[in-house]
């Protein structure tokens, strides 16, 4: 099943096993479809490693075939505290 | 009397008696549905949805494509829906060429846009049926029919532009407010370097002169260009968390600030080219403080994509009305200035009177230079013999008259990252490529001996001749004209 997507200019944005920061969408059904969260996380071509499925989108929204998985880290905040 | 309406409500009534509405009962998904049926219809040139039933979202409902016809441009205007384009923009320019009508302030108790009102933390954008338009899309895009309202920090003049919005998170939307546009000077000039955060409140489903009046791209301050094509004030109120003022009759209005040093991803999105282009990239970010909206409130969508869409014919339409204004008030001959929608504002065809040498290049120039320039690439500049509104005339004048070493023009300007023609670079830099095509014969030709003559049923017979064949037309036995 798949999770969440992300938007990559290339798949070496989403290098296996290493830590990367990402704005991903969470796709879970209802009123909050697509809302963004940023996290980092770790992700992997396979779409068994890691619990959640991920759907990768290129620059203009097209789909990659071969959806990865994805674990996350940490939910990291963008807006300054200021601005919140 | 002119007639107005004053909210969508009374313009889908309008709809609905010229044939241009249907209502739709069954329940409609935010999700891709709703958007494809709005992509068919501007495809089909069709009657605008009204969709009344929402997944997940009770209580709210959508109406598509709005104005992407001159038909329902022509019932906005509170004219004949069967209005030729020429008496439609004759319409606008008598209405616009007015003294700018101020508009009226009205109590909140007046105001149906403040039936219901959140703020602080229960505000949630996705508590409102932002659709996702097209599949593919970066985000949900809650305004793409609507206008972001903003004023100036020093002189306090107000501004409505139509800046496309997408839901980032419950709080957050992002868009770009490109630096060109009256609301992005504001921003990058004045807000961001002094690091204050731009107060700003979106309107989604204002009356449908307003959202025309925001997508002009006119000097005069919106809400006086909206009264002068309405005839009369328009009614604003005071927004209940920063210092600004919304019609009070539009269905769905989200408060907030625009934040100086934070940038977040947009993008991509179904874009008035017909083409997804413009580069996901960090956008201006809109931080939601309040969200007041109408009971059974009405969320417009425009959906972009290949002809024909309201940004495609209203910016067309007011693109080539505004350039008639500008050419005229140099006192350059033309006759008109017109842009087919198809062309989505790219192409626009002026006429005029070659009574110097250079007159196209100078009007080329002109139009390029100006304000309007960064959105349209190709002039075509005709004689005063060929009518711009005909497409059979203008593509004969470009093809025949057009010399291909000394007719086509090149110029460098300022561009939009929506070319789809131009590389990824370019859409970085917004690099704006211009062309001219003059397809006036040269003045200095000698009249009797050089210039081709037009051979056709108007020009290469005697009148006499033309009476008698018209006057005996079904006597040969064709049918009447
Ligand atoms: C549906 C629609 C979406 C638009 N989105 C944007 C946008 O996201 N950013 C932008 O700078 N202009 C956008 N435009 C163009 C502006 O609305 C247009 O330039 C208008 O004249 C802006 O007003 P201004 O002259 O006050 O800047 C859009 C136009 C339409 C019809």
């Amino acid at each position: 099943m798949l999770h969440y997507d992300v938007f990559v200019n290339s798949l070496a944005d989403l290098p296996e096993g290493q830590e990367v920061r990402l704005a991903i969408r969470d796709l879970a059904p209802g009123t909050h479809k697509y809302c963004y969260s940023n996290v980092t996380a770790l992700v992997s071509p396979d779409a068994q490693k890691y619990e959640y499925g991920l759907l990768v989108r290129f620059g203009r929204g097209q789909i990659h075939p071969a959806p990865y998985s994805i674990k996350i880290l940490q939910q990291v905040e963008r807006i300054p505290e200021r601005w919140r | 009397m002119t007639l107005v309406f004053k909210d969508n409500r009374e313009f889908m009534k309008a709809l609905a008696a010229a044939g241009e509405l249907v209502t739709i009962e069954q329940e409609v998904d935010w999700d891709l549905e709703a958007g494809a049926i709005v992509r068919k219809v501007c495809e089909e040139k069709g009657p605008s949805p009204l969709m009344n039933k929402i997944k997940d979202y009770p209580g709210h409902r959508y109406l598509g494509a709005p104005i992407a016809t001159y038909r329902k441009l022509a019932i906005t205007m509170g004219m004949d829906p069967d209005s030729s384009i020429p008496q439609i923009a004759a319409e606008y320019v008598k209405r616009t060429n007015q003294q700018p009508i101020k508009p009226v302030l009205v109590d909140k108790k007046q105001a149906p846009c403040k039936e219901n009102i959140i703020t602080g933390k229960d505000v949630d954008l996705f508590s409102l049926p932002a659709p996702m338009v097209h599949d593919g899309d970066g985000g949900r895009y809650l305004s793409t029919w609507h206008f972001v309202t903003t004023k100036d920090p020093d002189n306090g003049d107000v501004n409505w532009g139509m800046y496309r919005q997408m839901c980032y998170d419950s709080k957050t939307m992002t868009g770009p407010l490109l630096p060109f546009s009256d609301g992005g000077k504001v921003f990058h000039g004045k807000y961001r370097p002094r690091g204050l955060a731009m107060p700003f409140a979106t309107v989604i489903g204002p009356d449908p002169l307003s959202a025309i009046a925001a997508c002009a791209p006119s000097p005069i301050p919106e809400p006086e260009y909206t009264g002068m094509l309405m005839g009369k004030p328009v009614e604003l109120v005071k927004c209940e968390t920063v210092d600004l003022e919304v019609p009070a009759h539009a269905e769905i209005v989200i408060e907030g600030e625009i934040l100086p040093d934070v940038f977040l991803e947009e993008a991509p999105f179904g874009e008035y080219t017909g083409y997804r282009t413009s580069p996901r990239d960090l956008r201006t970010v809109y931080r939601v403080k309040a969200i007041t909206y109408r009971n059974d409130p009405i969320t417009t969508i425009s959906n972009m994509g290949v002809p024909t869409d309201e940004g495609q014919l209203l910016r067309s339409f007011s693109l080539c009305l505004e350039m008639d204004t500008l050419l005229r008030s140099q006192g350059i001959p033309i006759t008109g200035a017109f842009m087919w929608p198809e062309s989505t504002h790219h192409l626009v065809v002026i006429g005029v009177k070659t009574i110097y040498s250079n007159i196209a290049a100078q009007i080329a120039q002109l139009v390029f230079g100006s304000k309007l320039g960064p959105w349209f690439h190709m002039v075509v500049v005709v004689d005063d013999q060929t009518d711009i509104y005909n497409y059979n005339e203008v593509i004969h004048a470009l093809t025949t008259k057009c010399h291909p070493k000394k007719g086509i023009h090149i110029y460098e300007g300022a561009g939009t990252p929506l070319y789809p023609f131009l590389n990824f670079e370019e859409r970085l830099k917004m690099a704006g490529p211009k062309v001219l095509f003059d397809c006036t014969f040269p003045i200095d030709w000698d009249p009797l001996s050089e210039v081709p003559r037009l051979v056709s049923f108007k020009t290469v017979y005697p009148q006499e001749i033309q009476e008698k064949v018209l006057a005996n037309w079904e006597k040969y036995g064709f049918k009447a004209r």
